[in-house]
Parts: structure tokens; sequence; C-alpha cells
């Protein structure tokens, strides 16, 4: 098991590296970027030299960026230019909000994908299962920051439940500030996420309903409800875990609209606000742990299908 | 008739027998006839009056006017133009350097594989929207800077497909026969495998256009996609936010042009998939690699 985890931290290193090697070469190859950025666009000659000197950029290109990685592989990305603050102590106020519109989102999208699934699943072809993935197609066809407008103007600016802009309420501080703050974006993220996750499902269970062990189930005489709520919905259950990891990677990085649409304090509106403001190494630092959180999440996935599933073997 | 007008004509005649793809294409159609000729239509996206600014739908202003007394629907219009052309600029940058990578990937296999293949790994290694976020940094907010960043983030499924059309055809008997015959590996490529590839990467550019409207608005939405004043819908949604109270109409009628377009392009996508592949569920598998990998 150790030996499993620790393979598959090795086979990620390269990807790790060479992406954030990519990260790092993106932006000090532009001309003048983050120089222009440190000295102000009406700096004189004096000035740039004088930012260059400061933040070593007249070393070597191989010199800055042995310096870089040393520091980023120590949690050091040095300070923000506008911030006037650690990169990193600047992401790690914001990494608590970000985790937790993730997990709410999450939630949400379980209880709208899993019964959806189910029940077009169990009547293929039907009225119903039309319907059904009409509502998948949708889910995922509407811009998520369109759907979180429709949203606020439902709710926040029609029916007056709930704020048009969530802040971030850790929820043991105040679960019912944090769930009237966290319900229009988990809901906007949730909807989208729904459509992939019920047509995953949907399939699977399908695949699973024509298994040998459900006609034998069927044969025995055992409940339409005790066949599918036990036996098939925990083997369809199984490659169903891979991807609600996935979408729970991809909503700490991707959640940058959805946070952008109800002005959340996460991750991705610091680095909307690194990027207009050509704030370098912030831009770097986020982009480098919104990767890691990526790749870790991957990998924890991965470890826990294999703890799940017997089948798998720790190769 | 030629072999191939008559093959275009059997399949538009099959999109058209089906309610969904008919409906999609025929919206399509109009918004890029509508987009084309946006200039000799009585539109105006650009005169401003300031008396008449937020006003609701009217009968001359169908979809209202905007805080600077704008006509909405013109600014719709001719920001059809720029997704359109933003979103196809892209598709065409990621289909010109991702079909041939999967070609020279899949053909010669061993290390330029292996190399090509990382190199797409890395590209995909970050969420779409923030590569094209730190590709827009890099290069300064543009239409082009815009256009690229859509297009780079589009060349990993090229170049998976075409790839693994590629590995399909590899060891078919016309490609062994054209390298007895002493063929080229470029003619192979070029000349015996790719025109046998077509339908993949052409159901490929239908999906990825749906792809790319949809980032595009995004990126002008955050505020680092096209700049204004080009009208574009990411940027009306962005704007339209700040005035649900005083014009809901504002952002609610550009996102649906907006989802219209992006459904349009995904059920066109999938009828095509259907009759070019035989495939029942096929987009699928393009966004699930998305995300999977």
């Amino acid at each position: 098991m150790i030996g499993f985890v620790l393979r598959r931290l090795l086979q990620l290193l390269p990807v790790l590296l060479l992406a954030s090697t990519a990260i790092w070469a993106m932006i000090y190859a532009v001309p003048g970027g983050p120089i222009g950025a440190i000295a102000g666009d009406n700096a004189s000659p004096e000035q740039i030299a004088a930012a260059t000197a400061q933040f070593g950029l007249d070393r070597p290109v191989l010199v800055q960026y042995a310096d870089w990685l040393w520091n980023a592989i120590r949690g050091d990305f040095g300070m923000s230019i506008r911030g006037r603050a650690p990169v990193l102590q600047l992401i790690g106020e914001r990494l608590p909000a970000t985790l937790q519109l993730a997990v709410a989102a999450t939630i949400v999208s379980l209880l709208i994908g899993i019964p959806v699934a189910i029940a077009s699943a169990l009547h293929p072809g039907s009225w119903l299962d039309r319907i059904l993935s009409g509502w998948s197609a949708m889910a995922l066809g509407v811009p998520t920051f369109w759907l979180g407008i429709l949203l606020i103007l439902v709710f926040a600016v029609e029916l007056r439940w709930l704020p048009s802009a969530s802040a971030y309420v850790p929820i043991w501080v105040d679960p019912i500030g944090a769930i009237r703050n966290l319900a229009l974006p988990a809901l906007t993220l949730g909807i989208y996420v729904s459509g992939i996750l019920a047509r995953f499902l949907r399939a699977s269970l399908v695949s699973e309903l024509r298994a040998d062990y459900v006609r034998t189930a069927r044969s025995k005489g055992l409940p339409e409800r005790q066949i599918v709520g036990v036996h098939i919905l925990r083997n369809a259950l199984l490659p169903f875990i891979t991807i609600v990891g996935l979408m729970m990677a991809n909503f700490i990085g991707g959640a940058v609209v959805t946070e952008a649409v109800f002005t959340y304090p996460g991750i991705g509106r610091l680095l909307i606000q690194a990027i207009s403001t050509r704030d370098y190494p912030l831009i770097q630092g986020c982009i480098v742990v919104i990767l890691v959180l990526y790749i870790a999440i991957n990998m924890a996935v991965d470890v826990l299908y294999a703890y799940i599933d017997p089948r798998i073997e720790y190769r | 008739m030629s072999k191939l007008g008559r093959k275009t004509l059997s399949i538009l005649g099959r999109l058209l027998s089906s309610k969904g793809s008919a409906l999609a294409l025929i919206f399509l159609v109009g918004i890029t006839l509508a987009a084309i000729f946006a200039d000799f239509l009585p539109l105006n996206p650009v005169g401003q009056k300031l008396a008449n600014a937020l006003k609701g739908p009217s009968a001359t202003n169908w979809f209202g006017t905007d805080e600077l007394g704008r006509d909405i629907l013109s600014r719709v219009i001719f920001g059809a133009r720029t997704s359109l052309i933003t979103a196809g600029g892209a598709v065409a940058i990621a289909a010109l350097v991702g079909v041939p990578i999967g070609l020279v990937a899949g053909f010669f296999g061993g290390w330029r594989d292996a190399a090509l293949m990382r190199f797409v790994d890395v590209l995909l290694a970050l969420p779409a929207i923030l590569f094209a976020m730190a590709m827009i940094a890099v290069l300064g907010r543009s239409q082009a800077a815009a256009l690229i960043a859509v297009g780079l983030t589009g060349i990993p499924s090229f170049a998976r497909i075409t790839r693994a059309q590629v590995l399909t055809l590899r060891k078919r008997d016309f490609v062994t026969a054209v390298e007895a015959f002493g063929g080229t590996a470029t003619y192979n490529m070029f000349r015996t495998i790719l025109p046998n590839s077509w339908s993949p990467i052409f159901v490929q550019v239908v999906v990825l256009c749906s792809v790319a409207i949809l980032l595009e608005a995004a990126l002008s939405f955050l505020g680092v996609g096209v700049p204004p004043p080009t009208p574009s819908w990411g940027e009306m949604l962005r704007t339209g936010k700040s005035y649900l109270h005083e014009a809901p109409y504002y952002a609610v009628l550009p996102g649906i042009v907006l989802t219209l377009t992006i459904l349009s392009f995904d059920v066109l996508g999938r009828a095509l998939s259907g009759l070019l592949e035989g495939r029942r569920d096929p987009v699928i598998a393009p966004k699930v690699e998305e995300v999977t990998t």
C-alpha cells in the first residue's frame, strides 16, 4: 500500500516539474514582463535597472530558474508585488473558502446527479429518461456564469432569500450563515457537474443491469429495490468515485468563473486579481498551488479506488 | 456532381430529418449569416444615447438598451461576429497544430510519440480556463491573445483523436501497400492516412466550436478576453450583471443567445458523430478526457 502511494507520487513528479517549469518560463520569456509590472509603466531606465537588480533578474536565466525552483519546493513563492505580503500567505487566506465551496458543490451535484441517473437508468427509453437526459444536456450546455446570474436574479433580486454576493463564512463558526452564502455558488457548480455525473452513472447502471449477478438476484426472487439499492448501486458507484474526485479537483482550480460571478473570496478570484494587476509572483504561486492540489486529489482518488475495489492490485 | 458533394448532401439531409439537429443547424446558419452581414442590417452597436440608457425591450430596441443607451440586439449580433471569429480561429489553430502532432506521434511511435504526448499532457495539466488565463497574462489582453489561448487548450483533443485514428489505420493493408511501393512517411501520413481520418476530426471541429465559444465568453466575462469596445457576449454578461436590479433583460437576453449557440454546436456535434462514426454518445469522450487527464 505505501509502496503503491510512493510509486504514484514518483510518477507525478515529472508532470509537476514540467508544468511548473512551463509556468515559470511563460512569464519570464516575456521581454520586460515582470519588471514592467514591478517598476511601473513610466519608470526611468535607472529605476528599471534598480528593480532588475533588486529582484535578481540580471542574473543568468538558469541561476534564476534554479533559485525559483528551490524556493518553490520550500513553499516560498516570494512576495506579492501589489499585496506586499508573502504569496503563500495570501493564498493560504483564500484556500479554506475554495475548499468549502468545492465540498458544498460536490454534495449538491451528488444530490442531483445520483437520483437523476437511477431514475433514468431504471426506465431506459421512457419519457422520464428522455426528460432527464435533456436535463443533463442542458446542465452541461448552459454556461455557469449565466446560470449563476439567473440564480442571483431569482433568489437574490426577486425573492430576496439569499445574498447576491457570497462572503466566506466558515461552516463551523456560523452554519446557517455559511449555507446562505454557499447556496447559490454551490448550486451553480453542482448543477453543471450533476449533468456529467448523471450521464456517467446512468451508463454504468445500465451496463450493470445486464450483468449475470442481476439475473441471479432476480431469479432468487429478491425485491427490485434491494437489487438496485444494494447490488447494482454498489458496483456502479465504484467507477463513479473517480469521476467525483476529478470533479472536486476541477472545482479547486476551475471554479474561477463561479467565484467571479458571486464575488466569492476564493483562490480563483485571487488569481484573476493577480492577472489584472500583472502580479507575476502571485500568478505563479496560485497556478502552482492549484496544480499541486489538482494532482494530489487525483492521486488520492486513485489510492481510494484501489482501496475500495479489491479487484485492483497495488501495482 | 462529385462524390464528396453527394456525401455532404446526404449527411445534410439526414441532419435536417431529425428535429433537434435541424433546429440547431438552422439557428447556427442564421446567426452566422447575421454575423457576416451585420454591417448591412439596420443595426447600431456603438451609437450612444445616454438619455436612452437601460430602457427595457421595445419596438425600436427589441432587446432593450445598455448603460450607455446602445442597442443590445445590435451588440448581440456584432458580438456573434467576435465569438465566431475567435472560436473559429481558435479551433483552426488547435487543428493545425494538434492533427500533425497526432499524425507523427501515432505513425512513428517510439520516442517521438512519447515526447509529443508528454508535451500534450503538460497542456492538460491545468484546467483549460486557467491555462488560457495564464497565456493571456503573458501575451497581454487582445482578441488575438484570446484566440491563441483558446486555441492552445484545444490542441490535446485533436492530437489524441488523430493519434488514436492513426493507430487503428497504421497496420491496415492499404497503408502497408503504399510503404511497400516506396511511398515516403510524409506521403503516407498526409495522403493515405489523413484522408481516411476526416470524420472524427470534423466531428471534433464542431464539438470544439462549442467549447471554444464557451471559453471565450468565460474569459470575456472575467474581463481578460476580447477587450472593449468590441462587443462580445461575455463582456455583455459581465456588465449586465451590474444592472440586475434596473435592467434584468440586459444579462438574460444575450445569455440566451450564447447558450443556444453552445447547445446548437453540441447537438450538431453529437448528431454528426452518430452519422459519420456510428457512435451514440460521442461528445462525452473528449469532455471526459478534458477532466480526467
